[in-house]
């Protein structure tokens, strides 16, 4: 593959095995492949043990890959330089809790070389900018999940990163801090920063993400846009009453168990593409309309179709 | 330069993390009642009370120093792990190896520091009790410091592969076997069987011959010492330890964290 300026992450026939036991070996990862262009935030989408935390920390150097190359900034992940340039929150994070806010930032900004008069201002500057300047001189071991959830942001920014790799970013936050975390994710990009931003939550992708890839089974099943992907798992609930028995049994037939009648009420899920046709069809032919609930399938719902179209 | 920053950076967080645990205190403030006991000890005997007291004084100073060696320095990497502090730490742009020896310079220096403060109340305890304090004595305390800067590299070794529990079983074996290895020679040299001989070699060649940093005689005897008693025994020390830093890193490389 020819080498291109914009792609920061590349990713090609990741492999790794893991040895659970002395004789036994365990493939977690089956040859992942994607890549990152410069600049935009980009979503690693998937359930609980698809290869998500696995992926990142192969990409981290934390992990050694199996077979297969990743590259960061176009540096082999095994270089340690690179990561000067590079930023990392890990899943549910723990840090030392003996220290205060301002000394564990103060910590990580000595061990990436941060020079000194730079340093105090870079933590005050990152300390408000994720709402924790009141908690600068508490011990970590007083925060709350979420203060540690921004503490931790912070101590990936602390050095100024061209690349911040997020894992699970919003996990164990309240939706007032999950906003603060969008807002300062799409601040990070307004100045030219990559994001890659690893999660199982769909409404994060869409609010956040220019492109995505999906993992399941150690296994990439997509990588594009996260739109074409919410546009076919977006349904509505549809609930009539008086529907005329040949359009009844017209849907019933179109829709299977997807249509629900309860005496006079029908409900039917369907996509909504088809809302329009189906709703003027049926009141043109004197049914009337409870309700149209715009229904959002969940990102494990598409995902198992997909696993399921890719098995077919 | 970059690099002795970074380590001194991890070693810097190492004793600030010891310096705020309040056990390693609790385990202080023992050494320190022990080391006071020898005041007890000595009053039971009518012949020399002095070389009495400084001898408990000394071993405790000793076996409290390699305790702590051993259950905080199986302990660095794997709180790192197990708290996983290390997916930060390695996320950022530091060698796998200045991560270790920074780890391994801080408990060596929390622990010369302990050491520190115990003969300070070695020293008080001695004037108290009227035994004279000499150069020996501070060489016999500058030497359980090598010898607990290589137990502490022991450690490091062994907690780089195995469990908590393993490492401390290895470590205090080493410790142990350690200061029986010149005699195991000086025996097995005298023995029938070949095999013997090979072995009890073999063992004083391989596993550190701790007895090499023991002047508490010399101390509590005030026996004249040679720069060579100090010169050699340390740069042997910190050869060796250096040789287990090696072999730790070089475990600690192939590690997966996940």
């Amino acid at each position: 593959m020819a080498d291109r300026p914009d792609v920061v992450i590349r990713v090609e026939g990741l492999v790794k095995d893991f040895r659970p036991g002395f004789f036994r070996t365990r493939r977690v990862l089956h040859g992942v492949s994607f890549e990152v262009r410069r600049g935009e935030v980009f979503g690693f989408v998937g359930p609980n043990g698809a290869g998500k935390t696995t992926t990142l920390k192969t990409l981290m150097g934390l992990i050694r890959p199996t077979a297969g190359t990743a590259q960061v900034l176009g540096r082999d992940v095994r270089e340690t330089e690179f990561r000067r340039h590079v930023g990392f929150l890990p899943e549910a994070p723990y840090f030392y809790d003996y220290l205060t806010g301002a000394e564990f930032l103060r910590f990580y900004a000595r061990v990436c070389g941060v020079a000194g008069r730079a340093r105090e201002g870079r933590i005050d500057t990152l300390l408000a900018a994720v709402g924790l300047a009141h908690a600068r001189d508490a011990r970590l071991r007083t925060y709350s999940k979420g203060m540690l959830q921004r503490v931790g942001i912070a101590q990936a920014l602390v050095h100024d990163p061209q690349v911040v790799f997020l894992d699970e970013p919003m996990s164990g936050l309240d939706p007032v801090g999950r906003k603060e975390i969008r807002d300062l994710i799409l601040k990070l990009q307004e100045e030219g920063k990559t994001v890659f931003m690893s999660t199982h939550i769909l409404s994060d992708v869409e609010m956040l993400c220019d492109r995505v890839a999906i993992i399941a089974n150690g296994r990439i099943r997509y990588e594009g846009s996260p739109h074409p992907l919410l546009d076919e798992g977006e349904e509505a609930d549809l609930v009539m009453t008086g529907i005329a028995a040949e359009l009844g049994e017209e849907l019933a037939s179109r829709y299977g168990s997807r249509l629900r009648g309860i005496g006079e009420r029908v409900e039917l899920r369907l996509p909504q593409k088809d809302v329009a046709d189906v709703l003027r069809r049926a009141l043109a032919e004197g049914a009337e309309l409870v309700s149209v609930t715009p229904h959002r399938a969940s990102l494990e719902s598409i995902f198992l179709d997909a696993i399921e179209e890719k098995a077919e | 330069m970059n690099s002795l920053r970074r380590i001194v950076a991890i070693a810097h967080n190492t004793l600030r993390e010891a310096v705020r645990n309040r056990v390693l205190y609790a385990l202080l403030f023992f050494a320190v009642a022990l080391i006071g006991t020898g005041v007890l000890l000595s009053t039971l005997s009518y012949v020399e009370r002095e070389r009495i007291l400084q001898d408990v004084g000394l071993g405790a100073i000793r076996v409290f120093g390699v305790l702590l060696a051993i259950f905080v320095g199986i302990g660095l990497v794997h709180r790192e792990v197990d708290r996983r502090t290390i997916f930060t730490i390695l996320s950022k742009p530091i060698s796998r190896s200045e991560f270790l020896v920074g780890k391994y310079l801080g408990l060596v220096l929390t622990l010369w520091l302990q050491i520190g403060i115990m003969a300070l109340v070695f020293v008080a305890v001695s004037f108290g009790a009227g035994a004279p304090i000499g150069a020996g004595h501070a060489a016999a305390m500058f030497l359980i410091g090598v010898e607990v800067a290589v137990v502490v590299a022991v450690a490091l070794l062994f907690s780089s592969f195995s469990t908590p529990m393993l490492a401390a079983f290895f470590t205090g074996s080493v410790w142990l076997i350690g200061h029986l290895t010149r005699d195991l020679r000086a025996r097995g040299a005298h023995s029938d069987s070949e095999g013997t001989r090979r072995v009890t070699e073999w063992l004083y060649h391989t596993l550190p011959d701790l007895e090499a940093f023991d002047l508490t005689l010399h101390a509590s005897h005030q026996l004249p010492l040679a720069a060579s008693d100090l010169w050699l025994p340390l740069g042997y020390g910190f050869g060796y330890a250096a040789l287990l830093l090696l072999g730790a890193t070089l475990l600690f490389q192939r590690r997966d964290f996940r």
